[in-house]
Protein backbone atom coordinates (compact mmCIF):
# COMPACT_ATOMS: atom_id res chain seq x y z
CA UNK A 1 0.00 0.00 0.00
CA UNK A 2 1.60 3.24 -0.97
CA UNK A 3 2.95 5.41 1.73
CA UNK A 4 5.42 7.62 2.58
CA UNK A 5 8.06 5.19 2.46
CA UNK A 6 6.25 2.39 0.20
CA UNK A 7 5.77 3.45 -3.34
CA UNK A 8 2.44 2.32 -4.82
CA UNK A 9 2.35 -0.98 -7.01
CA UNK A 10 2.79 0.29 -10.78
CA UNK A 11 -0.54 -0.84 -12.85
CA UNK A 12 1.01 -3.01 -14.97
CA UNK A 13 1.27 -5.27 -11.50
CA UNK A 14 -2.08 -4.61 -10.22
CA UNK A 15 -4.62 -6.65 -10.82
CA UNK A 16 -7.19 -4.47 -8.94
CA UNK A 17 -6.48 -1.56 -11.84
CA UNK A 18 -9.58 -1.45 -14.23
CA UNK A 19 -9.38 -3.06 -18.15
CA UNK A 20 -11.12 -1.43 -21.05
CA UNK A 21 -11.38 -3.40 -24.32
CA UNK A 22 -10.77 -1.73 -27.29
CA UNK A 23 -13.75 -1.24 -29.34
CA UNK A 24 -14.08 0.06 -32.92
CA UNK A 25 -13.90 3.83 -33.08
CA UNK A 26 -12.31 4.02 -29.92
CA UNK A 27 -9.81 7.17 -29.32
CA UNK A 28 -7.94 7.38 -25.81
CA UNK A 29 -9.20 10.56 -25.48
CA UNK A 30 -12.80 9.01 -25.77
CA UNK A 31 -11.73 6.46 -23.29
CA UNK A 32 -10.44 8.87 -21.07
CA UNK A 33 -13.62 11.36 -21.40
CA UNK A 34 -15.51 8.03 -20.51
CA UNK A 35 -13.93 7.18 -17.21
CA UNK A 36 -12.54 10.44 -16.13
CA UNK A 37 -14.76 13.06 -17.65
CA UNK A 38 -12.15 14.20 -18.90
CA UNK A 39 -10.65 13.73 -22.15
CA UNK A 40 -7.43 15.70 -21.98
CA UNK A 41 -6.21 13.14 -18.85
CA UNK A 42 -5.57 10.31 -22.16
CA UNK A 43 -2.28 11.05 -21.08
CA UNK A 44 -2.51 9.08 -17.80
CA UNK A 45 -4.06 5.85 -19.70
CA UNK A 46 -1.06 6.07 -22.20
CA UNK A 47 1.53 6.13 -19.34
CA UNK A 48 -0.18 3.21 -17.85
CA UNK A 49 -0.06 1.15 -21.46
CA UNK A 50 3.08 2.05 -22.48
CA UNK A 51 4.07 -1.64 -22.67
CA UNK A 52 1.37 -2.33 -25.38
CA UNK A 53 1.12 1.49 -26.94
CA UNK A 54 3.96 2.93 -28.67
CA UNK A 55 2.06 6.60 -30.24
CA UNK A 56 -1.20 7.18 -28.12
CA UNK A 57 -3.08 8.15 -31.45
CA UNK A 58 -2.69 3.83 -32.41
CA UNK A 59 -4.66 1.97 -30.88
CA UNK A 60 -6.58 -1.37 -31.91
CA UNK A 61 -10.09 -3.23 -31.30
CA UNK A 62 -9.58 -5.65 -28.96
CA UNK A 63 -6.35 -4.07 -27.65
CA UNK A 64 -6.90 -4.62 -23.64
CA UNK A 65 -6.00 -1.34 -21.77
CA UNK A 66 -5.66 -0.70 -18.06
CA UNK A 67 -7.31 2.64 -16.61
CA UNK A 68 -5.54 3.69 -13.57
CA UNK B 1 -26.66 -43.86 89.56
CA UNK B 2 -25.36 -40.64 89.33
CA UNK B 3 -21.76 -41.27 88.87
CA UNK B 4 -22.81 -44.15 85.86
CA UNK B 5 -24.76 -41.37 83.73
CA UNK B 6 -21.34 -39.40 84.07
CA UNK B 7 -19.42 -41.87 83.03
CA UNK B 8 -21.84 -42.65 80.48
CA UNK B 9 -22.35 -39.52 79.08
CA UNK B 10 -18.18 -39.11 79.17
CA UNK B 11 -18.21 -42.07 77.42
CA UNK B 12 -20.31 -40.67 74.66
CA UNK B 13 -18.40 -37.61 74.15
CA UNK B 14 -15.13 -39.85 73.65
CA UNK B 15 -16.57 -41.52 71.24
CA UNK B 16 -17.88 -38.95 69.36
CA UNK B 17 -14.77 -37.13 69.44
CA UNK B 18 -12.84 -39.70 68.23
CA UNK B 19 -14.91 -40.25 65.37
CA UNK B 20 -14.95 -36.33 64.30
CA UNK B 21 -10.71 -37.00 64.72
CA UNK B 22 -10.91 -39.69 62.16
CA UNK B 23 -13.13 -37.87 59.61
CA UNK B 24 -10.18 -34.59 60.43
CA UNK B 25 -7.09 -36.58 57.89
CA UNK B 26 -9.71 -37.23 55.25
CA UNK B 27 -11.45 -34.06 54.92
CA UNK B 28 -8.44 -32.15 55.15
CA UNK B 29 -6.63 -34.24 52.12
CA UNK B 30 -10.49 -33.67 50.15
CA UNK B 31 -9.78 -29.66 50.26
CA UNK B 32 -6.17 -30.56 49.50
CA UNK B 33 -7.00 -32.25 46.20
CA UNK B 34 -9.44 -29.96 45.68
CA UNK B 35 -7.02 -26.93 45.86
CA UNK B 36 -4.15 -28.72 43.95
CA UNK B 37 -6.85 -29.82 41.33
CA UNK B 38 -8.01 -26.10 40.67
CA UNK B 39 -4.81 -24.94 40.72
CA UNK B 40 -3.88 -27.10 37.49
CA UNK B 41 -6.23 -25.77 35.34
CA UNK B 42 -6.71 -21.69 37.04
CA UNK B 43 -4.27 -20.07 33.84
CA UNK B 44 -6.43 -22.10 31.20
CA UNK B 45 -9.75 -21.19 32.88
CA UNK B 46 -9.10 -17.64 33.70
CA UNK B 47 -8.79 -17.28 29.72
CA UNK B 48 -11.16 -19.48 28.43
CA UNK B 49 -14.10 -20.00 31.21
CA UNK B 50 -13.83 -16.79 33.70
CA UNK B 51 -17.09 -17.08 34.53
CA UNK B 52 -17.09 -21.55 35.42
CA UNK B 53 -13.91 -20.36 37.28
CA UNK B 54 -15.46 -17.99 39.74
CA UNK B 55 -18.48 -20.51 40.53
CA UNK B 56 -15.62 -23.14 41.29
CA UNK B 57 -13.89 -21.06 43.12
CA UNK B 58 -16.71 -20.84 45.65
CA UNK B 59 -17.12 -24.19 45.88
CA UNK B 60 -13.58 -24.61 46.95
CA UNK B 61 -13.38 -21.77 49.24
CA UNK B 62 -17.13 -23.34 51.23
CA UNK B 63 -14.99 -26.54 51.29
CA UNK B 64 -12.05 -24.98 53.56
CA UNK B 65 -14.34 -22.80 55.22
CA UNK B 66 -16.13 -25.98 56.55
CA UNK B 67 -12.91 -27.40 57.22
CA UNK B 68 -11.62 -24.28 59.32
CA UNK B 69 -15.49 -24.75 61.32
CA UNK B 70 -14.22 -28.90 62.03
CA UNK B 71 -17.63 -29.87 59.85
CA UNK B 72 -15.13 -33.07 58.45
CA UNK B 73 -18.39 -34.30 57.94
CA UNK B 74 -19.59 -31.64 55.96
CA UNK B 75 -16.42 -31.25 53.90
CA UNK B 76 -16.30 -34.91 53.24
CA UNK B 77 -20.10 -34.93 51.82
CA UNK B 78 -19.40 -32.02 49.66
CA UNK B 79 -16.34 -33.05 48.44
CA UNK B 80 -17.18 -35.36 45.01
CA UNK B 81 -19.31 -32.51 43.62
CA UNK B 82 -16.71 -30.12 44.39
CA UNK B 83 -14.04 -32.09 42.28
CA UNK B 84 -16.90 -32.75 39.95
CA UNK B 85 -16.77 -29.29 39.46
CA UNK B 86 -13.51 -29.05 38.77
CA UNK B 87 -13.48 -31.91 36.14
CA UNK B 88 -16.16 -30.19 34.41
CA UNK B 89 -14.53 -26.99 34.42
CA UNK B 90 -11.32 -28.37 33.20
CA UNK B 91 -13.34 -29.98 30.16
CA UNK B 92 -14.44 -26.81 29.34
CA UNK B 93 -11.40 -24.39 29.47
CA UNK B 94 -9.56 -27.41 26.88
CA UNK B 95 -12.40 -27.41 24.56
CA UNK B 96 -12.84 -23.74 24.42
CA UNK B 97 -8.87 -23.38 24.10
CA UNK B 98 -9.17 -26.11 21.12
CA UNK B 99 -11.49 -23.83 19.34
CA UNK B 100 -9.55 -20.84 19.76
CA UNK B 101 -6.73 -22.61 18.16
CA UNK B 102 -8.66 -23.68 15.53
CA UNK B 103 -10.18 -19.97 14.80
CA UNK B 104 -6.76 -18.28 14.54
CA UNK B 105 -5.19 -20.89 12.80
CA UNK B 106 -7.69 -20.34 10.50
CA UNK B 107 -7.32 -16.57 10.46
CA UNK B 108 -3.37 -17.13 9.78
CA UNK B 109 -4.28 -19.22 6.55
CA UNK B 110 -6.38 -16.93 5.33
CA UNK B 111 -4.04 -13.54 6.27
CA UNK B 112 -1.43 -14.34 3.61
CA UNK B 113 -4.02 -14.00 0.69
CA UNK B 114 -5.91 -11.31 2.16
CA UNK B 115 -2.68 -9.36 3.03
CA UNK B 116 -1.76 -9.65 -1.14
CA UNK B 117 -5.17 -8.29 -2.37
CA UNK B 118 -5.94 -5.16 -0.05
CA UNK B 119 -2.72 -3.48 -0.54
CA UNK B 120 -3.21 -3.48 -4.17
CA UNK B 121 -7.04 -2.58 -4.30
CA UNK B 122 -6.39 0.84 -2.15
CA UNK B 123 -3.40 1.57 -4.58
CA UNK B 124 -6.07 1.14 -7.30
CA UNK B 125 -8.40 3.20 -5.39
CA UNK B 126 -5.84 5.60 -4.89
CA UNK B 127 -4.69 6.17 -8.87
CA UNK B 128 -7.77 6.65 -9.52
CA UNK B 129 -9.22 9.48 -7.16
CA UNK B 130 -5.68 10.58 -8.22
CA UNK B 131 -6.69 11.20 -11.49
CA UNK B 132 -10.43 12.08 -10.48
CA UNK B 133 -9.03 15.17 -8.90
CA UNK B 134 -7.09 16.56 -11.87
CA UNK B 135 -10.60 16.13 -13.71
CA UNK B 136 -12.59 19.02 -14.70
CA UNK B 137 -15.44 17.00 -14.60
CA UNK B 138 -16.57 13.74 -13.22
CA UNK B 139 -17.35 10.38 -15.35
CA UNK B 140 -21.17 9.62 -16.06
CA UNK B 141 -22.06 7.85 -12.55
CA UNK B 142 -19.34 9.76 -10.28
CA UNK B 143 -20.70 12.31 -8.25
CA UNK B 144 -18.73 14.87 -6.13
CA UNK B 145 -20.26 13.74 -2.37
CA UNK B 146 -18.66 9.84 -3.99
CA UNK B 147 -15.34 11.03 -4.99
CA UNK B 148 -15.18 12.87 -1.50
CA UNK B 149 -16.48 9.80 0.12
CA UNK B 150 -13.66 7.82 -1.78
CA UNK B 151 -10.87 10.23 -0.22
CA UNK B 152 -11.63 9.97 2.97
CA UNK B 153 -12.32 6.26 2.62
CA UNK B 154 -8.54 5.80 1.70
CA UNK B 155 -7.87 7.26 4.80
CA UNK B 156 -9.69 5.40 6.84
CA UNK B 157 -8.65 2.16 4.94
CA UNK B 158 -4.84 3.06 4.94
CA UNK B 159 -5.43 3.80 9.26
CA UNK B 160 -7.20 0.23 9.80
CA UNK B 161 -4.63 -1.77 7.18
CA UNK B 162 -2.08 -0.47 9.34
CA UNK B 163 -3.83 -1.66 12.30
CA UNK B 164 -4.14 -4.80 10.69
CA UNK B 165 -0.76 -5.45 9.62
CA UNK B 166 0.37 -4.75 13.22
CA UNK B 167 -2.04 -6.96 14.73
CA UNK B 168 -0.73 -9.92 12.34
CA UNK B 169 2.78 -8.81 13.78
CA UNK B 170 2.19 -9.73 17.06
CA UNK B 171 0.35 -12.70 16.00
CA UNK B 172 -2.82 -11.91 16.94
CA UNK B 173 -4.23 -12.64 13.55
CA UNK B 174 -8.25 -12.79 14.98
CA UNK B 175 -8.20 -9.08 14.98
CA UNK B 176 -5.75 -9.04 12.00
CA UNK B 177 -8.46 -10.65 9.39
CA UNK B 178 -11.42 -9.01 11.16
CA UNK B 179 -9.75 -5.61 10.44
CA UNK B 180 -8.39 -6.72 6.53
CA UNK B 181 -11.84 -7.58 5.84
CA UNK B 182 -13.26 -4.51 6.29
CA UNK B 183 -10.70 -3.19 4.46
CA UNK B 184 -11.29 -4.84 1.58
CA UNK B 185 -15.42 -4.36 1.89
CA UNK B 186 -14.64 -0.84 2.26
CA UNK B 187 -12.34 -1.14 -0.62
CA UNK B 188 -14.97 -2.91 -2.73
CA UNK B 189 -17.28 -0.85 -2.22
CA UNK B 190 -15.46 2.50 -3.06
CA UNK B 191 -14.44 1.03 -6.27
CA UNK B 192 -18.40 0.31 -7.02
CA UNK B 193 -19.04 4.06 -6.53
CA UNK B 194 -16.50 5.11 -8.48
CA UNK B 195 -17.25 2.76 -12.04
CA UNK B 196 -13.63 0.58 -11.21
CA UNK B 197 -14.94 -2.73 -12.55
CA UNK B 198 -13.74 -3.85 -15.80
CA UNK B 199 -15.16 -4.42 -19.36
Amino acid sequence: MADDKTPAAPATDNPYTQTYTVQSGDTLSKIAQKYYGDSSLYTKIFEANRDQLKDPNRIFPGQKLRIP
Amino acid sequence: MKKLSVWLLATLVAFALAGCSTQKGPAEQAVASADAALAAVRDAAQKYAPEQLGAVEAQVQSLKDSLAQGDYKGVLAAAPAVSSAISSLKDAATAKQADAEAALAKAKDAWGPISADVPKMVDAIQSRVDILSKSHHLPHGVTKDSLAAAQSGLSSMKSTWSDASNAASSGDYTTAMSKAQSVKDQATQIMQSLGMSSS
